[in-house]
């Protein structure tokens, strides 16, 4: 399946694309409507959670304290009302950081379409309910669109930060966001297409450089970035603009990006950040080990 | 070619326990994969990673993950990150090799789980391929040098012919089967199914019950 395929099947049936996904969902696996639907239901229920958790009180941290605490900071500095980018562009943030701060606390959290990239989708999903005033189905519409569209690139390029790199999770994830949330906002599958075309490729190139290996150190603000690209392409949609690269193109371009990386900014931990004085340091002090780990059992 | 990813769940979804899909979800459906062809508690557990596996296990929490799916327990059971202190007390001895050289199953995210005990050992190679999906690629158990493509869901089965023809009719009535293999073993056969549906448990335990030795992956 690709993205042209999916279009023009939702396109041709006059059928938005979460319906297309359930429906495949229950052909595919000889499952009934309720138990597609509910088990989507208690996917959200785990994504509100964190949400809800990471920006409560003190926050969440997690046990090397490289994360933790910072949907909160951002959760007071937008009560004082001056953000520079809007208020829903950084609740957005917030609720992005939020559930990667629970994740790198071994928290519960939903991956969508990885635990690393798993704030990006929760990041749109919970402003532009309060932005469009979404219900409950509406909401989980939402995540069949995005899963939907989720599928096509995992199995024509790859959702792994090892094989591809971050343009692969956080990446991935918010063209997912993007093409969702045009769908939620009343635009064609057409403009989900472009708005997910845009996402990737605004992030086309991104590496996987975690620092000591932990899903933390850069992973938690990444999706921060990944959210509010996914409403800024999802916007630019919306408006008629146009990616020019199509995206089944789009994603094969990501796929051979992924292949060209080297190991070193593929979830190693060995180069970008993780290679940094700091970043080393970094891992010493949780470890006791140096970056250059392969002669150690 | 059948797709890896079959689900809007495998994409929205797991639900888990953090910090990594790949590393941490993805490792302990890979550990699953080992328990259920065991299918029994081992006494010895020996795990090689390879290339970001070796690198990164740590700071991912690959261990307790892997271990938590060979004790049999899912990727948001709560017992995930005690999974190592929990086997030890079983008296299952573990140990991790952080390998060198490159995944002999050709993926950065490959781990090869060796289980014994005073019956029997397996050595099986899976790699996570992103978002706790993962790829059984090689299975050693009771003679059998087994190598399937690698997308899930596969069921072997251990018979003869008969057992194979009989299998196939009732496979294919419940889902298709993309691809079928033979492996032998002295006198021994075992069949390989590539199934591309997940089996509903009810079907599962239907056929359980008429074919003994089946593995379900």
């Amino acid at each position: 399946m690709s993205v042209k395929e999916l279009v023009k099947d939702s396109m041709d049936k006059q059928t938005p694309i979460s319906e297309l996904m359930i429906q495949q969902e229950m052909a595919k696996n000889k499952a009934s409507r309720e138990e597609v639907w509910s088990t989507m239901e208690r996917n959200l229920d785990v994504m509100e959670a964190a949400v809800k958790r990471g920006s409560e009180g003190n926050g969440v941290f997690s046990k090397t304290g490289l994360t933790g605490g910072e949907a909160v900071l951002l959760k007071k500095y937008r009560e004082k009302g001056h953000t520079l980018s809007g208020d829903l562009m950084m609740e957005a943030v917030q609720n992005a950081i939020a559930t990667n701060e629970v994740n790198a606390s071994m928290g519960v959290v939903c991956a969508t379409p990885t635990a690393g990239s798993t704030g990006t989708l929760p990041g749109v999903i919970f402003v532009i309910k309060k932005r469009l005033n979404l219900d409950h189905d509406q909401m989980v519409r939402f995540l069949f669109t995005a899963g939907a569209f989720g599928m096509v690139i995992a199995n024509n390029a790859g959702i792994a930060g090892a094989t591809g790199g971050c343009q692969a999770e956080v990446g991935s994830a918010s063209a997912m966001g993007a093409a969702a949330a045009v769908e939620m906002a009343g635009g064609n599958a057409e403009q989900s297409a472009e708005a997910l075309a845009m996402a990737i490729s605004n992030l086309l190139g991104l590496v996987c450089d975690p620092v000591a290996g932990l899903v933390e150190l850069p992973c938690v603000k990444r999706n921060a970035i990944g959210a509010g690209n996914a409403l800024i392409s999802a916007d630019m949609a919306l408006a008629g603009l146009t990616n020019k690269i199509p995206a089944d193109e789009v994603i094969s371009a990501m796929d051979k990006i992924g292949k060209d990386l080297p190991k070193a900014l593929r979830e190693t931990g060995q180069g970008g950040l993780a290679a940094t004085p700091t970043g080393v340091n970094m891992k010493m002090r949780i470890f006791g080990k140096t970056v250059d780990v392969g002669d150690e059992n | 070619m059948s797709a890896n990813y079959r689900s809007v769940f495998d994409i929205i979804g797991p639900v888990m326990i953090g910090p990594s899909s790949s590393h941490t979800a993805g490792a302990v459906a890979i550990g699953r994969a080992a328990n259920r062809i065991f299918h029994a508690e081992p006494t010895e557990v020996v795990i090689h990673y390879y290339e970001s596996f070796a690198q990164t296990h740590q700071g991912h929490g690959t261990d307790y993950a892997i271990i938590s799916g060979i004790l049999g327990f899912a990727p948001d059971d709560s017992r995930v990150p005690d999974a190592i202190t929990i086997a030890k007390k079983r008296g299952i001895k573990v140990t991790f090799i952080e390998e060198d050289g490159d995944s002999p199953i050709n993926h950065p995210n490959t781990a090869i789980i060796e289980l014994r005990n005073a019956d029997r050992e397996v050595t099986v190679s899976g790699c996570s391929i992103g978002g706790g999906t993962i790829e059984i690629r090689e299975i050693k158990m009771d003679g059998f040098d087994i190598k399937p493509k690698g997308p899930l869901p596969i069921l072997l089965m251990q018979g003869q012919a008969d057992d194979h023809h009989a299998m196939s009719a009732k496979l294919e009535k419940l889902t298709s089967i993309n691809s079928e293999a033979t492996y032998h073993a002295g006198d021994g056969i075992l069949y390989e199914y590539d199934l591309e549906n997940r089996l509903k448990n009810q079907d599962l335990d239907d056929l359980a019950k008429e074919h003994s030795k089946l593995v379900y992956l």
